[in-house]
């Protein structure tokens, strides 16, 4: 298959990459652009550790052609700290990252950036959410260590903190 | 929860959560070298057939592939922890559907699918042993002909299809049934279950000049895939080099080698590194999940209540190779036991070879099928009876000093605190609330296991300290436990303690994250170490405070004197000009625990170290129509001897009863004619965030004498109550008894017709 250069646009910086047309952005992202906080697994939408977000939403990357991103703004776990919010500095976690440390909701950590994004996408839109909401955006993404709890715990936290800072400025 | 602790016993978070919050974190799948190939494997796609003849002439033929590999590329080895049975690619018998038989390395990922596609097997299929029954039926096929030719541990039991019969033997069940008023007998079932870690098993192998390989792997035991490397291998372990970047679970399955020889046999051919990952697929149909079992229990009690005799066996489908399944039968019969006083015994354990997948080993192996079968006979025992189960469980249950079911004498027994407590969480007076709902109770003991473990620790001149081991972290935080031990001892913060692991070349033995022992057996280790670095700190800070060391104390990262203190930093710093550096090699090994020889037969684990003990109560309801389960409540009362890290623990009991419960209510890998019908994760059913319930977790402290502060194994204890406790809880709601795990919806509503018009199931 003939190749294509294509341009992605990833926590703000432009990536340039000559991919075959059927890569995925999964694929692109860890193989081609070393960015291997995504995860990979189930690469059947199944699982949700692939997730990031493009142009805000929480998609599977394992099902996301690379070439359909181009234009659009890719945010990985990379990305997460410094982007978006404008209160983050460098080197500083998102309030969700934060209070998944602080929550003892990570454990073996390998679904922990997607669930991270997902949540992301939900508060983004959602900021003040109930815990049966928070259930629901998390249902695609499968964490076998924690039984979920901590994790929910941890993004009403950051929910409230996020929405409170919010108010403040 | 602390006492007198300044670091350990305290929630802090985890050393390594800043690394997995940002993605920076390297796990195995994860890694690559420059010029890394992609291999895949080959798999057979019959259950039991003989290899007539494999072409991999067109395969190698194909753009982009650098190496195919076939039997006649490997070793003729087999290999195994109980019995060396296992082939690296079928030489000329297959035994399971995805038993591999070839493997090829290409430049891309796609090129080496598309190669395997090439390949092309013939075979002369063989009648398969499909099941059990079909396993242990008189002059049922053999699944390994040659069984007798293997080595094997040498108290195994083996005869044919069975790889192992374990037995305890206590008293005289006869006399027990003649003694009891009533003798209960049930048969119970359970499925085959995948440990459901979400990164796949994954390895990068290269080589270098010196005939040296290093693997990149997610193994739980580097040593023991450095041993089993070099015999496949036929190299010195020395040259081979396992290194373990970071694990994304593992839960027992990853253990045993897994995809480690692949890479290395394949980057051995093509002279280039070569990654190896399974799919979803392989793990389903290709991996090390719990077997699948059958129970038999007959029980014998008074009319009041007590136990007088009990006979169990529990038939194991460890599939095509023994795997795990000989020791796993073995830990059975002590769960088969129970945490219970019970004269007389007569419990099996049998590992049985049939044309499946390799079965290994999956957090608390056995636990949960021999306890759904003990824990549900005891409510269904309670009720013909007329007693409350909570009533006969305290009638039974064992307390201190009493004796194990071979003899070893029961120390900080916290399980009658943990029966009442979960019980009055769950507001247990009230067991029938309302029409379809439902509570349950079920307790259980659990080992903590023994192995060694080394430890080197460093104190740095800017005074901060590394701790240096051979055991890896899979996510339990164990290793965070151990180092706040490190840190108690040494009189520094959590903070300043940094961790290397996991790299047979560099760090000291460890037997591995297995058995709940990680945090035990390193943090003992650690204690260790920090005894032989304050004798080393005293003696140099004695010359510098000019004193003696019997009036030195540590405190507040200083050697404290009568006269004035000395920092670490200072002592570290002198140290590398005189001594060559401020370190320490700390070890630790259990102490046996002794039992009565005489009780076992064909027995790899006859006692249970530092055992804990648990309660778990479920409160939840049943809908008529459709038999799905609602779980309201969920509470764990677990003797973790002393709580190393609250959060942690609390994490380990919440997601023990998530995993618990995807094995109760939805898991299982559905097998066919020898062939797996779900290998996927949509049909393969775990929880999510909407199955799973909260759970209250009550940590109850009676510390034991060996771990570091009490501290007993506390990572696989709370996947072993779920299914009974479920089970107990569904029976009080609707009066249907489930006795075949797992308990899906339509069993419940299939079952309760049924007996709605009277029948039996």
């Amino acid at each position: 298959m003939a190749k294509i250069a294509i341009t992605l646009t990833i926590n703000g910086e432009p990536h340039e990459a000559l991919i075959e047309p059927d890569r995925t952005l999964l694929d692109v992202l860890r193989t081609d652009l070393g960015l291997t906080g995504t995860k990979t697994n189930c690469l059947d939408a199944e699982c949700g550790v692939c997730t990031v977000l493009i142009d805000g939403l929480a998609v599977n990357a394992c099902l996301y052609l690379a070439v359909v991103a181009q234009g659009r703004a890719i945010t990985t776990i990379e990305g997460l700290a410094s982007s978006g919010d404008g209160r983050a500095l460098a080197g500083a976690l998102h309030p969700l990252q934060e209070a998944f440390v602080e929550h003892g909701a990570v454990q073996c950590g390998y679904c922990i950036p997607g669930m991270i994004l997902s949540a992301k996408a939900y508060l983004d839109d959602h900021p003040r959410p109930t815990e049966a909401q928070v259930r629901e955006a998390l249902a695609g993404n499968l964490c076998r260590c924690t039984g979920y709890q901590k994790i929910v715990d941890a993004v009403l936290a950051a929910a409230s903190r996020m929405a409170s800072s919010a108010v403040a400025s | 929860m602390s006492t007198g602790t300044r670091v350990a016993g305290q929630s802090l978070p985890r050393i390594d959560a800043p690394g997995k919050v940002t993605g920076s974190a390297v796990y195995a799948a994860d890694f690559a070298l420059p010029g890394m190939l992609y291999g895949k494997v080959f798999r057979s796609a019959e259950p039991h057939a003989r290899l007539v003849r494999i072409d991999t002439a067109r395969a190698s033929a194909m753009p982009g592939v650098r190496a195919v590999i076939t039997a006649a590329d490997a070793a003729d080895v087999r290999y195994g922890a109980a019995v060396k049975d296992e082939p690296v690619f079928a030489p000329d018998v297959v035994r399971y559907v995805g038993q591999p038989l070839a493997a090829v390395a290409a430049v891309t990922l796609e090129a080496a699918e598309a190669a395997l596609a090439a390949i092309e097997a013939v075979y002369e299929p063989r009648p398969p042993v499909l099941d059990l029954a079909a396993a242990l039926a008189p002059g049922a096929p053999l699944v390994h002909e040659r069984w007798r030719a293997y080595t094997a541990i040498p108290i195994l039991q083996r005869d044919g299809n069975v790889c192992n019969r374990a037995r305890i033997v206590v008293g005289d069940v006869e006399r027990g049934w003649v003694e009891a008023d009533h003798v209960f007998e049930h048969r119970f079932t359970t499925a085959m279950v995948h440990q459901g870690y979400t990164e796949p098993r994954a390895a990068v192998a290269a080589w270098d000049s010196s005939g040296q390989v290093t693997v990149w792997s997610n193994t739980q035991l580097p040593f023991d895939v450095q041993a089993t490397l070099a015999d496949i291998l036929a190299i010195a372990p020395s040259k081979v080099r396992i290194i373990v970047p970071g694990v994304g679970g593992g839960f027992g399955g990853k253990l045993r080698i897994g995809v480690e020889h692949f890479a290395a046999l394949l980057a051995r051919k093509s002279g280039r590194p070569v990654k190896v990952m399974t799919t979803s697929e392989e793990e389903l149909t290709a991996a090390y999940p719990r077997q699948g079992t059958v129970i038999e229990l007959k029980t014998g009690v008074t009319r009041d209540g007590r136990l007088t005799a009990r006979q169990g066996r529990i038939y194991f489908d460890t599939g095509a190779f023994a795997g795990s399944g000989p020791g796993v039968a073995s830990v059975a019969t002590m769960v088969l036991a129970g945490p219970y006083r019970t004269p007389n015994l007569h419990l099996e354990g049998y590992a049985v070879y049939t044309n499946k997948t390799n079965c290994g080993s999956y957090r608390a192996p056995s636990g949960p099928q021999a306890n759904f079968a003990v824990e549900s006979q005891m409510d269904i025992i309670a009720d013909a009876l007329g007693i409350d189960p909570l009533e006969l469980r305290l009638r039974n249950i064992v307390h201190e000093g009493d004796e194990g079911p071979t003899g070893q004498v029961l120390t900080a027994v916290g399980l009658e605190e943990c029966l009442r407590r979960a019980a009055d969480a769950i507001g247990w007076a009230d067991r029938r609330p309302a029409p379809g709902r439902g509570k349950g109770l079920a307790i259980g003991w659990w080992t903590t296991t023994g192995g060694s473990s080394g430890v080197y620790v460093k104190i740095n001149p800017d005074g901060s300290v590394t701790l240096n081991t051979g055991a890896v972290e899979i996510g339990t935080a164990a290793l965070t436990g151990a180092a706040q031990v490190l840190a108690e001892e040494l009189g520094v913060d959590l903070a300043d303690i940094t961790v290397i692991s996991g790299d047979t070349a560099s760090t000291p033995f460890d037997f591995g994250a297995q058995g709940s022992r990680t945090a035990f057996a390193v943090g003992n280790a650690c204690r260790a170490a920090a005894a032989e670095l304050q004798r080393k700190l005293f003696e140099l800070a004695a010359a510098h405070l000019k004193t003696t060391e019997d009036a030195l104390a540590l405190r507040d990262k200083h050697v404290v004197g009568p006269g004035g203190r000395v920092s670490l930093a200072e002592l570290a710093r002198q140290s590398q000009v005189s001594g060559g550096g401020m370190i320490a090699h700390g070890t630790f090994i259990a102490p046996g625990t002794a039992y009565d020889t005489k009780r076992v037969e064909g027995h790899v684990y006859p006692a249970f170290h530092s055992p804990s003990f648990h309660a778990h109560a479920v409160d939840l309801s049943v809908d008529a129509e459709t038999g799905e389960v609602t779980i309201h409540k969920y509470v764990v009362a677990q003797d973790v001897g002393f709580a190393l890290n609250p959060i942690y623990i609390e994490g380990q009991i919440e997601g023990g009863v998530a995993q618990g419960l995807g094995q109760t209510l939805s898991e299982e890998i559905v097998y066919r004619d020898g062939r797996v019908l779900n290998a996927n994760l949509t049909d393969y059913k775990m929880p999510t965030t909407l199955d799973v319930p909260r759970v209250e977790s009550i940590l109850v402290e009676h510390p034991g004498r060996v771990g570091p502060f009490g501290a007993k194994g506390v990572g696989e204890p709370p996947n072993v109550e779920p299914p009974a406790a479920v089970a107990n809880a569904i029976a009080a709601a609707v009066g249907t008894r489930i006795t075949s795990l797992p308990i899906t919806a339509e069993k419940i509503v299939l079952a309760h017709s049924r007996d709605a018009a009277g029948g039996t199931h």
